[in-house]
């Protein structure tokens, strides 16, 4: 009995959210162009449209090379901000770990409308570099918290070996240290660019107006009547996020990364 | 240079990124909040309460209550959904969790927008639930679920489950079974296993997560537009009409305030509550 119970509410949530997904995959094959389901008639020309047309390629572009960029500077800061941690464990190294785990803490409107006058002020204002460091920034927690999880899992002996060894630290650093962290370094990577390319509002009002994003193209394009070419767009952002996640799981070990895995 | 220097010249660049474009921006809008709107530009240099004097009015009043409870619900709905659908998920197998920590992750990343999106097609008239219920004879004249109160909590619950879900699976899976394990053996039902072991002991992340949760609802923006009705709109929609639709930036500025000191209120209590509960 509970153990039926159990199935159907499972069955329930993984239906709540994946349902939503065939949906959309179904409008973005259909051929005709109100947007319908189940599709009539199958066709790729919406695919063909969002991979095209400037109106789409433009945004597209730009959320890449945003999310590329923002991904070096969050995981900079968080691989710098694990090592202090580690070295020093003490006061300062925390101070610096809190202040990474901050911007987690807080409703996204906050951290953006702080955002958008700070640009303003500086008068960058519409500027892609400005969205590119708010995102690094503002993205932090994520590699942060996993790039510990790395630093937690190296073994004093290696360490102390290198060290009796006459390395120095900066060679301990690269020959030992940054290859042992690598995966959790790449993991950290790889979320904070799907996090910048999917991320809305942050965007939107550091510079919106000047720079659109895909998110924020396919915002203005389901609020003014729209076209199945969301719906591509939005099947390309899935398949792009899951492809990404599927090609972390070969070579990481992500229940353990998640801290799921039973000792 | 001794040893103990260099991690300390490591650690400037950290403090300087975050001090620089994480502290400060939230400084200077404190600042921009007591500016003059200029109407032709951005703001200008003064020294008023009049953006503040704006909060206290019946239609801000309005918006406050509407936003506390549209978030509320939502955290207490997510919880109430995730922290038992991680409960099963954990005792599946190898395969299957993977499967589940990859479904989640990705719906962590996915955009807000795309989810807010796809709930729309879904609840749409010619193409969703309301067709397929129309179709089935269920409904007799189907029309669109959206925008509504409840498609915009659907929105907030698909767009909480997977991080609630994720802060719930580390402590779930590393769980010390014993006690569940001695109370079944003895014959307690699963059921009052559950209420009786589990909730007690996950009492402390539960509240973590609805408070973490409804700080996270308060900022929402896309839901409430793209699923909810005008009257479900939150106080974040409001900021961002008021700093980018009507470029009323120290307005905009002063309502972040606000939501900053309720927000930081919140998570000062929660510690202090935390604090208390080690001591005792």
């Amino acid at each position: 009995m509970s153990t039926i119970l159990k199935r159907l509410f499972i069955w329930f949530i993984a239906a709540g959210l994946i349902l939503p997904f065939v949906i959309v995959a179904g409008v973005s094959i259909n051929a005709e162009s109100n947007i319908s389901f189940p599709p009539t008639e199958m066709s790729a020309r919406w695919y063909t449209i969002l991979l095209t047309e400037r109106d789409w390629l433009i945004p597209i572009r730009n959320s890449l090379l945003i999310a590329f960029f923002a991904g070096l500077i969050a995981v900079s800061i968080a691989l710098a901000a694990n090592y202090v941690l580690w070295r020093l464990k003490s006061g300062f190294g925390r101070l610096v770990f809190a202040l990474g785990v901050g911007p987690f803490m807080l409703p996204p409107i906050i951290i953006a409308m702080g955002a958008s006058v700070f640009w303003a002020e500086l008068g960058m204002y519409g500027r892609v570099e400005a969205t590119v460091i708010s995102h690094g920034v503002f993205f932090v927690t994520l590699p942060l918290v996993i790039i510990s999880r790395g630093f937690a899992a190296l073994s004093d002996d290696v360490i102390e070996a290198s060290r009796t060894m006459g390395a120095t630290a900066l060679q301990t650093f690269t020959k030992i240290i940054f290859p042992l962290v690598l995966p959790y370094v790449i993991t950290g990577y790889a979320l904070v660019a799907i996090i910048s390319v999917n991320e809305y509002l942050i965007s939107y009002m550091v510079s919106g107006f000047a720079v659109e994003t895909l998110p924020i193209r396919i915002f203005n394009n389901v609020r003014y009547g729209y076209t199945p070419v969301v719906a591509s767009a939005a099947m390309g952002f899935a398949l792009l996020t899951i492809g990404v996640l599927l090609v972390l799981s070969l070579f990481t070990d992500l229940l353990k990364l998640l801290g799921g895995a039973r000792n | 240079m001794s040893r103990l220097k260099v991690p300390h010249l490591i650690g400037v660049f950290p403090l300087a990124m975050m001090s620089f474009f994480f502290l400060a921006p939230l400084g200077y809008m404190v600042v921009v909040s007591f500016y003059e709107r200029d109407p032709l530009g951005f703001y200008n240099v003064a020294f008023i309460w009049d953006n503040y004097a704006k909060f206290f009015s019946s239609f801000y009043y309005t918006i406050s209550l509407r936003s506390v409870w549209s978030a509320g619900l939502g955290a207490a709905l997510v919880v109430l959904l995730a922290f038992p659908a991680m409960y099963i998920i954990v005792d599946m197998s190898r395969r299957w969790q993977l499967f589940w920590v990859i479904l989640l992750l990705s719906l962590m990343c996915l955009s807000e927008v795309i989810l807010g999106f796809a709930w729309l097609i879904l609840l749409s008239e010619n193409s969703g639930i309301p067709k397929f219920l129309g179709w089935v004879g269920l409904w007799q004249d189907p029309r669109s679920l959206s925008p509504s109160f409840s498609a915009m909590m659907i929105g907030f619950v698909t767009l909480g489950f997977s991080l609630v879900a994720l802060m719930f699976y580390p402590q779930m899976a590393q769980r010390d079974r014993s006690i569940e394990e001695a109370a079944l053996t003895l014959g307690t039902p699963p059921g009052r296993v559950f209420s009786k072991v589990i909730l007690p002991n996950f009492r402390t992340s539960i509240i973590t997560s609805v408070v973490t949760m409804f700080v996270y609802f308060l900022g929402v923006f896309v839901m409430p537009t793209m699923l909810g009705r005008p009257k479900d709109w939150n106080m974040t929609v409001i900021i961002t009409d008021k700093a980018v639709g009507d470029a009323n930036m120290p307005l905009g500025a002063a309502l972040s305030v606000i939501m900053l000191i309720f927000t930081l209120m919140i998570i000062g209590g929660l510690i202090l509550a935390g604090r208390r509960e080690q001591k005792a």
